[in-house]
């Protein structure tokens, strides 16, 4: 607990010492003309019923100066603006994630996969931005980087629905270009994905191909990998095509892997879609060890129990004073 | 002659008038009812004179009534005994200040024993001191006591404090004399009423009350009100009370007449005046209560 404000409760001593010596100046100087002088006031004091009703004055007067004290401790407290301090280590809150699949025929079933645990993680998130960029001859963004976790739930839902159904559009757009598969195109649109390049967030791609290009690109996959490390952004590979011993894949697989591992991602080569969901969680939480964030120190001002304090003060300063006044 | 006793004869004509004062002064006279019999000379009979006291062949040969002096009760002493502590610088139950209305209580009394021949001494005092002046027979000395009371009387005084003075009385004074007590309504502790028990057989008493002032009087319920004795306030809201006002009628009445009944009981005659134009008539009727008390 500490205060913002901490001089604020020296000014309200310093009023209320004020008040308290005007008025005590004021009543000395006005003793003078006293009032009308008596004698023996114990024929009235004496009196059974006098007692009782003075016994009740001082204690509504003393409730009166307990809530007024209340009172003015709760105004004097709140105004000195008590917060606690803390050190927090934001982690992985403010991640950008640019999920990036390869909607080729052959990864379809990979792509299902990744999206049903994405699914699951958006319901999790608090902070992370979640964009979906699917690409085969050219890349389309699904939907931007988001915190809208229920339009992304919406979204990715109706991304797997559309995978089952082979009548469904899900490539619209994604067949512009010269050939099939660009991945390092595919990889560099989703590099550019990202905005905010000042900020300072997380940047990652999970990139989920297996390399196996067909036609002419523009961008190499390690062009495309080096743009994304130039840029501050790891690309996570899963390639489910690894698997498979063919000497041509393999040497795809391997420029795949040295192009994600020159970025500070990781590469993961599976052959089975229900491995992907540990893949991911171990994406996840790799990104949170390496992200541990800038330690930074929070304050948060904690008026709660003053405000109800100079709340019940007024209420009873209120009620005692109503009674005083009958 | 000074102003306090100039206003005390005025108060004295206005209030009475001739008949009446000369009631007063036959009652004082028969104060003393243990009289010697050395028959001193005449005087024109006054009402108020006992009547087996009248020379009737005296007065069957004047043509008008003569009374009897003897020696005894001519030279005697009143002595006025008054509280001049703070307390006596209150208010009266009639607003007026109880010191005026001391002053005019003694300066009758005084007046009256002056003219009657006899010698008037004074006893004041507070808690703190008690002062004497011895007992002369001149209106100028009686003068000097109203002028003493008047000026020691005052709200920033000590503290009264009356069983001093009647203390002092008690132990000071061998010579039976006439006691003239002039307080206000303070209860009398156990101790002060031994006190008040002895006086009553070393002298004659005569105890004169100034009723204190209505605490509860609905006219000052607004303003404000302390008690001299420690300047302590009376709240306002507590004075506009009518079920406390009716407690504190009862209980003032309840508590006038068990004084009445201790004075009774001590063979005291006592009086309780409560304004200014009460004294004159008060002293009468407590020097009547007191000559037909038979003791």
């Amino acid at each position: 607990m500490a205060l913002i404000a901490w001089w604020a409760p020296l000014l309200w001593i310093a009023a209320a010492a004020a008040v308290i010596g005007a008025v005590a100046w004021y009543r000395r100087r006005h003793r003078v003309t006293g009032g009308i002088p008596v004698a023996h006031r114990e024929r009235l004091t004496a009196l059974p019923s006098y007692r009782r009703a003075m016994s009740r004055y001082r204690l509504l007067v003393a409730g009166f100066a307990l809530c007024l004290v209340a009172l003015v401790t709760g105004g004097a407290v709140l105004t000195a603006r008590p917060a606690t301090v803390s050190l927090v280590t934001p982690d992985l809150n403010n991640r950008d994630i640019v999920l990036c699949l390869d909607v080729s025929g052959s990864m379809i079933d990979y792509d299902a996969v990744v999206l049903e645990v994405f699914q699951e993680l958006a319901t999790e998130f608090t902070g992370e931005r979640i964009s979906l960029v699917v690409f085969n001859a050219s890349a389309v963004t699904y939907f931007p980087l988001t915190t809208d976790y229920d339009y992304i739930s919406r979204q990715l839902e109706r991304l797997s629905e559309e995978f089952d159904d082979p009548a469904a559009p899900y490539y619209g757009g994604t067949l512009i270009g010269n050939g099939s598969s660009l991945v390092g195109d595919g990889l560099a649109s989703c590099v550019v994905r990202f905005d905010q390049g000042t900020a300072d967030r997380s940047r990652s791609v999970i990139m989920v191909t297996d390399n196996f290009v067909a036609g002419e690109q523009i961008f190499t996959l390690p062009q495309a990998a080096q743009l994304a490390a130039d840029r501050g952004i790891r690309v996570y590979g899963i390639n489910p095509g690894d698997a498979a011993a063919k000497d041509y894949l393999a040497d795809l697989a391997n420029e795949f892997e040295t192009s994600v591992l020159a970025t500070g991602g990781a590469y993961y080569a599976l052959d089975d879609p229900s491995v992907i969901p540990a893949v991911v969680d171990q994406i996840t939480s790799e990104q949170a060890s390496i992200l541990p964030g800038q330690p930074r120190v929070q304050v948060i001002e904690q008026p709660q129990p003053w405000v109800w304090l100079s709340f019940a003060g007024l209420v009873g300063l209120s009620v005692f004073g109503w009674r005083l006044k009958r | 002659m000074d102003s306090l006793l100039r206003r005390v004869r005025t108060k004295l004509s206005i209030h009475a008038h001739r008949k009446v004062r000369g009631l007063i002064e036959g009652e004082y006279r028969s104060v003393f009812h243990g009289r010697s019999m050395d028959f001193d000379d005449l005087r024109p009979y006054v009402p108020g004179d006992e009547f087996k006291d009248i020379d009737w062949k005296a007065t069957a040969r004047h043509g008008s009534p003569l009374t009897k002096r003897y020696i005894a009760s001519r030279k005697h002493t009143l002595m006025l005994v008054v509280d001049t502590g703070r307390d006596m610088a209150a208010l009266a139950e009639s607003g007026e200040s109880k010191r005026d209305l001391a002053i005019l209580a003694a300066g009758t009394a005084g007046y009256i024993a002056i003219r009657h021949g006899d010698q008037v001494g004074l006893v004041t005092g507070t808690a703190e001191s008690t002062r004497y002046m011895a007992p002369e027979l001149t209106e100028s000395h009686l003068e000097r006591m109203l002028q003493r009371i008047h000026a020691s009387t005052t709200l920033s005084s000590d503290p009264s404090n009356l069983s001093r003075q009647l203390d002092y009385v008690a132990r000071t004074f061998r010579r039976r004399m006439i006691v003239m007590v002039i307080a206000d309504d303070r209860q009398l502790t156990s101790d002060e009423q031994r006190l008040v028990r002895r006086l009553a057989v070393q002298h004659e008493i005569l105890w004169l009350t100034i009723g204190d002032a209505d605490l509860m009087r609905e006219e000052w319920a607004g303003r404000a009100m302390y008690d001299v004795a420690d300047s302590a306030a009376l709240p306002k809201f507590l004075r506009d009370d009518s079920t406390l006002r009716a407690e504190y009628a009862s209980s003032v009445t309840q508590t006038a007449t068990t004084t009445e009944e201790f004075f009774e009981s001590v063979t005291i005659s006592s009086r309780r005046i409560t304004s200014g134009a009460a004294v004159v008539p008060g002293l009468f009727r407590l020097l009547e209560a007191h000559k037909h008390a038979r003791r």
